[in-house]
């Protein structure tokens, strides 16, 4: 046998299980979103691509589509700084950095509702430590409310959410940085070259391939988050941080528009089978290219 | 041959049917009385009726409001939905659109006869010509303060407005806020918004026909009055939830908050001094000359078409009327449960709680408000469909937020949620 079809039926499993699990809904979706159903567990009648003309002419679609694209890339940055910074220092050599390597997963293996209630509890402007440490510190004068604004919800939602995630692109940084051969800095080091050399002229360029993976999986992952968002601002204050899938439950079991919902989830769909292709596409050619 | 196979199945007929028969009905309750010392209270009153009744058996299965918006039709959908499910009348609208519902007209009647349901909690669930659920529970929203903090300041209980908003003025110093009230797209601020609306005179969101009348004088009117007392609460509050504004009553963080009931976090959280704590009904327009509010009753629905088990369901809900029976049920959640019943609202079961004992002034002045409560949808002896997604949407909530946050003028976010109840409402 070949090698690719060799390859090919090892994935065989994986990839029925997933049309099992994943495809079925999926169609059902796709199903729905042609049809006017409203309350779940009612039926409703044939309508064509009418809900897909009403959500593409629907501003609250565009907003939540810009607003995760927003999300998306503040997480993405924010994340990537917290998690370079954290994996260049545990691949130093120094007395507990096992420890670390292990103590830095904490708060990625806490259930989100903790995380959730730990963040709106030292947010609190009543008895929550934040704002009379910035008081004392004299950064503001008076309580803020992190939520109060558009722009301050979105920014403090993006910092929970990084908090909570740079630990996983922390650690697969760091082993990126471990595969980088050390005679590469050795050699560097007896050509004089300094820490920023080292750094723009070995580190970056081969923790590429790990950043391309992190960067596609960060991606969906943050385009998908729910849980944190619904949780501590509902997608408020006024929408401010209402998201493509804040949209999709509020549409479906807030507004009673199954049909509806089941075509923004279609078409956020294509969106990342899009992205995914087209950045896996990117990857391998890069890998070629090298 | 033919004589003996005949009686062998005429016997074996008559074993079936017997067997049948003592088979007990077994119902399934699903409530969203989550927390675990209720759903204690619960069993043991299942327990109870389950021993004095062989042949009916009730199990409890909590659930979350969260999520059985979503599932409980969902399982109703898959044939695996509860044969009683408590609800809130705006809920009651989107199970009875899935027609899941069984109207209860006689035993509404009988227990109504029997014990005397408060009208205004009852109410909500007739419509159609029917009745859809039976009361368990009364909430209604309230103004509390600490007396103490009061005095301090030299101020009377407000009872209009600008004195509430005077009072809010002369409580906020030291950090401290002198009202707190919401301003989250969440269900506690469609309640607190439409408890100042009633207050205000724009009771009714909709017209006779079932378009949609939000959009008045007397909404803007309330609106500003939210708006400016909104102005003095913590920056926080349009995140809050009902927990957050307890939070801040309890540390006295805030001199005044709307709320159903304070008094577990009161007693738990902070002073416990029952002398203290007051309350009073929720402040009106200087215009007006009465204080409303509004009020939630929440019920119970009989969701099973099987009819054994609704003969078994009717059973069990006429047993936990029983004012022996229904003081405890109450009492599962202490001075926030209010009964729905005149001979509820006197049951020794439910006073000699020593929760309610303790606070029995503050109780009573609850009950007192409660009797003067509307519910946004339910008004004007007609109720539409759409609110069931006004509500769930949270359209008051809403359209606060648009001046709250977005600086829009009062008139302007109140055209906002004309709109937007319109636009369901024509869905």
């Amino acid at each position: 046998m070949t090698s690719p079809r060799l390859a090919f039926l090892f994935v065989t499993p994986a990839l029925l299980f997933l049309a099992a699990v994943l495809g079925r809904p999926l169609l059902q979706a796709v199903v729905l979103s042609f049809q006017n159903v409203g309350v779940i567990g009612t039926t409703g009648s044939w309508v064509g691509f009418e809900n897909y003309a009403t959500i593409l002419g629907n501003t609250a679609f565009w907003n939540a589509f810009g607003r995760s694209a927003l999300w998306v890339f503040a997480n993405a940055v924010v994340q990537t700084i917290m998690a370079l910074g954290v994996a260049l220092l545990l691949n130093q050599k120094f007395p507990g950095v096992r420890i670390a390597r292990t103590w830095i997963i904490l708060t990625w293996i806490v259930p989100t509702v903790v995380v959730v209630i730990i963040w709106r509890w030292l947010l609190s402007t009543s008895g929550g430590m934040i704002n009379p440490l910035l008081i004392q510190l004299g950064v503001i004068d008076r309580p803020v409310g992190f939520f109060a604004t558009r722009e301050g919800a979105m920014a403090t939602l993006v910092m929970i959410n990084s908090w909570r995630w740079f630990p996983f692109t922390a650690l697969m940084m760091l082993a990126g940085l471990t595969r980088i051969p050390g005679d590469l800095y050795e050699a560097a080091r007896i050509d004089g070259a300094g820490a920023m050399k080292r750094f723009t002229r070995i580190t970056w360029p081969l923790l590429q391939p790990t950043l391309l993976v992190l960067g596609i999986v960060g991606t969906l992952l943050s385009f998908n988050v729910f849980d944190v968002i619904w949780l501590v601002t509902a997608g408020g204050p006024s929408q401010a941080t209402q998201t493509l899938p804040v949209l999709i439950y509020e549409t479906a079991f807030k507004g009673y528009r199954l049909s509806e919902a089941a075509t923004i989830s279609v078409l956020t769909s294509i969106l990342l089978m899009t992205f995914a292709l087209l950045a896996t596409r990117a990857m391998t050619a890069s890998e070629e290219a090298r | 041959m033919k004589v003996g196979l005949l009686t062998i199945a005429g016997l074996t007929s008559i074993l079936m049917s017997s067997a049948a028969f003592a088979e007990p009905v077994s119902l399934t309750l699903w409530h969203m009385e989550q927390p675990p010392h209720r759903v204690q209270r619960m069993q043991e009153l299942l327990d109870e009726f389950n021993k004095a009744h062989p042949d009916v058996q009730v199990k409890q299965e909590p659930q979350s409001w969260g999520e059985i918006y979503a599932k409980a039709p969902a399982a109703f959908a898959a044939g695996t939905g509860p044969d009683m499910l408590f609800a809130i009348p705006d809920f009651t609208t989107v199970i009875k659109g899935i027609d899941a519902v069984v109207p209860v007209d006689d035993l509404a009647k009988d227990l109504d006869a029997k014990h005397g349901f408060v009208p205004a909690t009852i109410a909500p669930y007739q419509y159609d010509g029917h009745t859809w659920a039976i009361p368990a529970y009364n909430m209604a929203i309230s103004m509390w303060y600490r007396n103490s903090a009061l005095k301090e300041a030299g101020i009377e209980v407000p009872k209009t407005w600008s004195e509430w908003k005077a009072a809010a003025e002369k409580l906020s110093k030291d950090g401290k806020y002198g009202v707190g009230l919401p301003a989250n797209k969440q269900l506690y601020t469609d309640q607190t918004v439409y408890a100042l609306m009633v207050n205000g005179g724009a009771a009714d969101i909709y017209n006779e026909d079932g378009s949609i009348s939000f959009d008045k004088p007397e909404t803007v009117a309330s609106f500003e009055a939210y708006g400016e007392l909104q102005k003095l609460s913590p920056p926080d509050s349009t995140s809050w939830t009902w927990g957050e504004a307890e939070a801040c009553f309890a540390s006295a963080s805030c001199g005044t908050i709307l709320q159903f009931s304070v008094i577990n976090t009161y007693e738990t959280q902070a002073e416990a001094d029952a002398a203290d704590l007051g309350v009073a009904p929720v402040p009106h327009a200087d215009g007006q000359s009465e204080s409303g509010t509004i009020s939630y009753s929440n019920a119970i629905m009989l969701t099973t078409k099987d009819e054994a088990k609704q003969a078994g369901a009717k059973v069990f809900l006429a047993w936990l009327m029983e004012p022996a029976n229904y003081g405890r049920f109450l009492t599962m959640e202490p001075g926030l449960f209010l009964p729905v019943t005149n001979d509820g609202a006197e049951a020794e079961s439910f006073w000699s709680d020593p929760i309610v004992t303790k606070y029995k002034s503050q109780v009573e002045t609850m009950v007192a408000n409660a009797k003067n409560g509307k519910l946004f949808g339910f008004t004007t002896g007609k109720v539409f469909p759409s609110i069931g997604a006004i509500s769930g949407q949270n359209v008051i909530a809403e359209s606060l937020q648009k001046m709250v946050v977005d600086g829009q003028s009062a008139a302007d976010a109140v055209k906002f949620g004309q709109e937007k109840m319109s636009e369901i409402a024509g869905k």
